[in-house]
């Protein structure tokens, strides 16, 4: 192993924060690995319920540590970080941080990931965070020095050179700060105004209306929060822009570095290293090492995968991209360099300078990868990538924008077509389409200002430092860009990198969706499914199984009398349905008034028992049936007339229907009591639960509408039967199992002519 | 005199042959040489059958005259065969409501109060209100629905009676109120040689306990063929059964046979030999074809199971089930059987819309299997019309369709069982006790129209014998996937049929087609 650093590093200590991302866990290792006499405190946070160390232990076994591990065994690397690592556990800015006094550096890795979070999480962790380090730092004594990590694009978005050196701005930081921190409270003031909440309710009850007041206020509530979310976000984002920046992210960057500079100058020595876009290691720990992807990946597996038909770029603009190792060897090469402590010292860790990588030359090469190495798509051979015109931000706006709202018009008409596997097929399609354009917006907005960047950084400071290493020493801890071979980089190291865990997870046949839940077996009667009735276990509907009971008793020439008042009151009925659905069963069953209850009885013995098993369907029947050799107590839920659906009853160790009002014997066509739809059936599943001991979370249910979203959100498997537009897109977004219980129902009109004959 | 059977030799001159392929026919042209087997043409129908039932009862064979048996206080149960028979339905009125209004006279005269009718129907489907108003006619229907006139309920534990035992251990269990009868009269049409006999009342008013014995694989694999009595295992164990019944309960049995006039006029053509066609029946096949195609499916079935059948009574005979059967037996034998000299390496059969257990209903595929290798290759006598590991060609579509009232636990077997094993003994021994005792297909059997649990198994194990002897079955116009489910293969056309026929029987096989219905029954010398 080649020489370590002397100086700072060489039986120094170093505190390093951020450990967990992606840099610091490079950073770690290389301390580690390479410089056998440092010790290294890092700054964890515990989360949840594992604590800083826990957390730490977790990032020993990431892969970045494989190849140190496997060149001197699993005891050596527990025994260096038993003996060298130690973890502060702390939430900086509080009174318990406490920091050694002996550090020699300090390197503030640590920063917030996303380019566009809400203003009052970034300026958290990027401006406050560094405040709340540095105060800390000084409070431990001693004499270290300050390595502060920031990005090269704190620049902003300007035009032409800029110099190593302090950032030319006047924002000023505690306003900023001042205003971020106040700006969540003063939005969730906002989005309590009677405006905001009314707009959300009345898109919620369009959406859930179906599904109950409960759903609803649900819905407007989430609508709420993400509204907030959005405010924020949009907060953060018009804020920088006003002030020159692309984004919240290093528009808080570049104040954070003014807060380094502000807190240490003239106190400790400074130093201020921008990388630019970091990907994954050249070399060390080894070629292609990368934990997650960062911001390039996405787009390149985005275009691998076909879906980036085009994209808004310079053709001739700089991606500055370096590689994460380049990074921290020239970290830990400025660490060694402390400047003095009345003039901080900047370096540019870019590629942009020296060996530029143009958006085109990125393309080329990507396209290039994987042409050679195409993407495999689940079964039906490879996926063919797009060529790319380069038509400018512009066109790809209107591209965009056009896309969106033929989408939007196409969904909501898709809502309304009747539920069968074309309809859902059509779902799906949209459903891709939209994620594919959701996508590319979100890109083209997040990262136009990267890829259409003109701007050079200059790093004649950081040469200098390369080249003052020995030269021996450059070839494993030097960090000239100039050495990057751009074709090799992308088409050898990095794609096959990122590609690699998508492959392994695209490589086998596209799963087939709907794949219905084991059933596990339960002899305690703890688990229950519950069925709906409509769609779900039979084809038929309160309208269909009525005109059965009614047109089996009536003579054939009183037919047409029947039918024509049906179709009169049809559309009253269809629009109570939409409403409500219990307002419809309301207004539906009125039509009984008068039955004999003896007689519908009788009919339903004779004939009806039979006109319902013609329109089950018998894979559903199957499901029920093999339920109950499970051990699971069957449960059906239906707004139907309960007399109407006794001839399922075998199948049922509970059935819940809805009872129709008895005067002396004959039906006055109202209710016994409200009829159980939308919330109502979880509501009563939930208190049958609770009254025979029933664990929910192994149950099941089976709905086809979405009204039946609240009783199938209630158990811990449910399952979407035939589902109706709404409830097939609320199935997708949750993955919940889609099954389709069409086969051997016979049609309306034959089960109609079998019964009435 | 009508012309008896025969076996044509495809040749140069021979025009294409009509094959039946579910709802639905063509002419097909058969290679040179291949042998066509025919049935005798029709026999002229009795021209007075209530005469002949008059005959028929008041000299019965080994028993006295059916007068001389009734008597006042007596308790009297009229059985008849089901809606299973015959194919298709007969034009009303039905031979069974002749017989039954003939024999309820007598009893009224001999003042029996005590009449019960019971519909044959073992584990078949109960029969629907209309279907029995049908069968035993509207005025007998009125007297008797529904208290006196029922469905036989083999799932009805209290009204079944454990008869006896047979030497071999076989259990004789039937219904209650037939077996503590002083007399039952049993009504019978005789369509194919298995049915009637001492079959009747073992079998049409058994339970699943006595079912078994002769409902099972290695019954049916030693059935050669069950259409053969003498030589048939299932046979043995009706007689057997019969010995039982005999010490038990007085049996008047009143067995008719029909003659082989099995379609109606407008489809009079497909009684015919296709060389001797009319123009008019030539013009009828064209326009019910071309009608037939153009139908919607749902509307073709409805036309094709209103088919009735305007067939000629060829007999009745009453008396002693064992008498009575043997002279059945020579009339249904000789408007059926047809003498052809040995098996071929190919057996060719187009297989109707119609089988025992879809009337009414939908043909779905184990049925299209328990018609195809079940009843069409039983249709022999000495052995087989194709060779032992030859190939069977079936034209039929095997649709993926059930009727869910009636076929309820069909889908399931054909769904969960076929997909696991085809194999009749692997079912038999995985699964028959699972299906005859579930209580849901016996909740539909006895309250809904279906039939009985295990019915599917026993339409698998028809084929058991036809799945041994042939190393090879190909559906023409079969569904894939359909056919695939069941073990079979499916080509688009004969030719590709006997290509891939080709590796088992070479480039030139010998090849028979069985040419019925009208039923054809080949005795192979």
């Amino acid at each position: 192993m080649p020489e370590p650093p002397s100086g700072v590093l060489d039986g120094g200590h170093v505190l390093l924060s951020g450990a967990t991302g992606f840099l610091g866990q490079a950073l770690l290792e290389r301390l580690l690995s390479g410089c056998p006499t440092t010790r290294v405190t890092v700054l964890v946070r515990g989360r949840g319920s594992s604590s800083g160390a826990d957390r730490l232990a977790g990032i020993l076994r990431k892969s970045v540590f494989n190849r140190w591990t496997e060149q001197v065994g699993a005891a050596a690397v527990r025994a260096a970080v038993a003996d060298r690592v130690r973890v502060v556990d702390a939430e900086l800015g509080s009174s318990a941080v406490a920091l050694p006094s002996d550090l020699t550096a300090v390197v503030h890795a640590a920063s917030i990931v996303s380019f566009d979070p809400p203003i009052d999480d970034a300026f958290r962790t990027n401006v406050q965070g560094v405040i709340a380090l540095y105060d800390a730092v000084r409070k431990a004594g001693g004499n270290p020095h300050v390595v502060h990590v920031s990005t090269a694009y704190v620049a902003s978005a300007r035009k032409g050179t800029v110099p190593e050196a302090a950032l030319d701005h006047d924002a000023d930081w505690r306003t900023e700060l001042a205003s971020a921190s106040t700006a969540r409270q003063q939005v969730e003031n906002d989005s309590r105004r009677p405006a905001v909440l009314r707009r959300a309710l009345v898109e919620a009850r369009r959406e859930h209306g179906k599904s109950g007041p409960q759903s609803v206020s649900t819905a407007a509530e989430k609508r709420r929060v993400e509204w907030v979310d959005k405010q924020l976000i949009e907060y953060g984002r018009l804020r920088a822009q006003s002030l020159g920046w692309p984004d919240v992210y290093t528009f808080t960057k570049a104040l954070g570095e003014r807060v380094a500079e502000e807190q240490l100058t003239g106190v400790l020595p400074l130093s201020v290293v921008r990388p630019a876009i970091v990907e994954s290691a050249l070399k060390h720990p080894y070629p292609g090492w990368i934990d997650g992807f960062k911001m390039a990946d996405p787009l390149i597996l985005a275009f691998g995968r076909g879906v980036l038909p085009e994209f808004p770029g310079l053709p001739d603009g700089v991606l500055d991209v370096i590689p994460v190792d380049i990074v921290v060897n020239a970290i830990l090469a400025v660490a060694d360099a402390p400047p003095p402590v009345d003039d901080p010292a900047y370096y540019h860790v870019g590629s942009g300078a020296r060996n530029p990588l143009t958006f085109r030359a990125m393309y080329d090469n990507v396209r290039e990868y994987f042409t050679n190495h195409p993407m495999p798509d689940g079964g039906r051979g490879q996926i063919k990538v797009p060529t790319w015109e380069f038509p400018g931000s512009r066109r790809v706006g209107r591209m965009l924008r056009t896309g969106e709202r033929v989408l939007s018009v196409a969904h909501q008409a898709l809502l309304h077509t009747p539920p069968n596997e074309r309809t859902r097929r059509w779902q799906d399609d949209l459903h891709r389409a939209q994620g594919r354009l959701d996508f590319l917006r979100r890109y083209a907005d997040l990262y136009g200002v990267y890829t259409e960047a003109e701007v050079v950084y200059p790093d004649a400071r950081l040469l200098a430092l390369h080249r003052a290493l020995p030269p021996e020493r450059q070839e494993e801890w030097g960090f000239d860009p100039a050495v990057i071979d751009w074709p090799h980089y992308l088409q050898r190291v990095h794609c096959p990198a990122i590609t690699a865990t998508v492959r392994k997870a695209t490589s086998g046949r596209r799963s087939g969706r709907g794949a219905l839940p084991p059933l596990a077996e339960s002899s305690n009667g703890g688990v229950v499914a519950v069925f709906d009735l409509e769609g779900t276990l039979v084809a038929s509907n309160v309208i269909e199984s009525y005109l059965w009971a009614r047109l089996a008793d009536l003579p054939r020439l009183q037919w047409p009398g029947e039918l024509a008042d049906l179709a009169r009151r049809l559309p009253r009925y269809l629009a109570a349905e939409r409403r409500d659905r219990g307002e419809f069963i309301r207004t539906f069953v009125r039509r009984y008034a008068g039955a004999e209850e003896a007689a519908l009885h009788r009919l339903v013995h004779d004939r009806l028992g039979d006109a319902l098993l013609r329109r089950c369907h018998p894979e559903a029947i199957r499901r029920v049936r093999k339920h109950r050799a499970a051990g699971h107590r069957t449960v059906l839920i239906t707004g139907t007339v309960d007399v109407l659906v006794r001839p399922l009853g075998v199948l049922f160790d509970e059935m819940v229907a809805s009872r129709l009002h008895l005067r002396d014997g004959v039906y006055s066509g109202f209710l016994d009591a409200p009829p159980l739809v939308g919330e109502a059936r979880a509501a009563w599943l939930r208190r049958f639960a609770l009254a025979a001991d029933v664990d929910l979370t192994r149950s099941y249910a089976y709905g086809d509408s979405y009204s039946d979203r609240p009783l199938l959100e209630a158990v811990g498997h449910p399952v979407a039967v035939n589902p109706d537009p709404h409830l097939y897109r609320h199935a997708r977004s949750r993955r919940w199992p889609v099954a389709q219980w069409t086969a051997y129902t016979l049609r309306a009109g034959d089960a109609l002519a079998e019964t009435v004959r | 005199m009508s012309r008896p059977g025969f076996v044509l030799e495809v040749d140069e001159r021979t025009p294409a042959l009509l094959v039946h392929e579910g709802e639905g026919f063509g002419l097909r042209k058969l290679p040179l040489g291949s042998r066509v087997v025919y049935p005798p043409e029709s026999l002229p129908g009795l021209r007075d059958v209530d005469a002949q039932i008059h005959r028929a009862v008041h000299h019965p064979l080994g028993r006295p005259p059916l007068p001389e048996l009734l008597f006042a206080g007596m308790k009297l149960t009229i059985v008849f065969d089901d809606l299973s028979i015959p194919l298709p339905p007969m034009r009303t009125p039905d031979i069974r409501s002749r017989i039954i209004e003939q024999v309820l006279e007598l009893a009224a005269a001999a003042g029996v109060d005590d009449v019960e009718l019971i519909a044959a129907n073992s584990l078949h489907r109960r029969m629907t209100p209309a279907e029995l108003r049908r069968t035993v006619g509207e005025r007998v229907y009125r007297s008797f629905f529904p208290h006196h006139l029922r469905n036989h309920d083999a799932e009805d534990r209290a009204n079944l009676l454990e008869v006896g035992t047979t030497p071999h251990g076989e259990v004789v269990e039937i219904n209650r109120r037939a077996a503590e009868s002083d007399l039952i009269v049993y009504v019978n049409v005789t369509l194919t040689a298995m049915s009637g006999g001492a079959k009747s009342v073992s079998v049409g008013l058994g339970s699943y306990r006595s079912l078994k014995h002769h409902h099972n694989v290695h019954t049916l694999r030693h059935s050669r063929s069950f259409n053969d009595p003498p030589n048939s295992a299932m046979h043995h164990s009706y007689d057997r059964m019969a010995g039982v019944l005999d010490a038990h309960v007085k049996i008047f049995q009143i067995e008719t046979t029909v003659n082989n006039d099995t379609f109606p006029s407008q489809l009079g053509f497909l009684n015919k030999r296709e060389w001797e066609w009319s123009l008019r029946d030539q013009a009828a096949y064209l326009a019910v074809k071309r009608a037939n195609e153009l139908a919607p499916a749902g509307r073709r079935r409805q036309l094709w199971q209103r088919t009735v059948a305007p067939y000629g009574v060829t007999s009745v005979t009453a008396g002693a089930p064992a008498e009575v059967h043997e002279v059945t037996m020579r009339h249904v034998l000789r408007q059926q059987l047809t003498e052809v000299d040995g098996p071929a390496d190919v057996g060719i059969f187009g297989l109707p819309y119609i089988c025992p257990y879809n009337v009414n209903s939908i043909m779905n595929p184990i049925l299209v299997m328990s018609l195809g290798l079940g009843y069409f290759f039983n249709l022999y006598r000495g052995q087989p019309i194709v060779r032992p590991g030859g190939v069977a060609i079936y034209y039929h579509p095997v649709r993926n369709e059930f009727h869910p009232v009636h076929h309820p636990s069909y889908i399931d077997f054909f769904e969960e069982v076929l997909a696991e094993t085809t194999d009749p003994v692997a079912i038999e021994a995985k699964y028959e006790e699972q299906f005859a005792t579930d209580p849901w297909y016996v909740h539909l059997y006895r309250n809904s129209y279906a039939y009985h649990g295990v019915h599917p198994l026993y339409m698998w194990y028809w084929g058991a014998h036809a799945l041994e002897h042939l190393g090879e079955v190909i559906f023409v116009g079969g569904d894939r996937r359909t056919t695939a489910r069941m073990g079979f293969r499916s080509a688009s056309t004969l030719d590709d049929a006997l290509e891939m026929a080709g590796d088992r029987v070479g480039r030139s096989p010998s090849i028979t087609y069985l040419h019925a219905p009208p039923l054809t029954m080949a005795d192979v010398r």
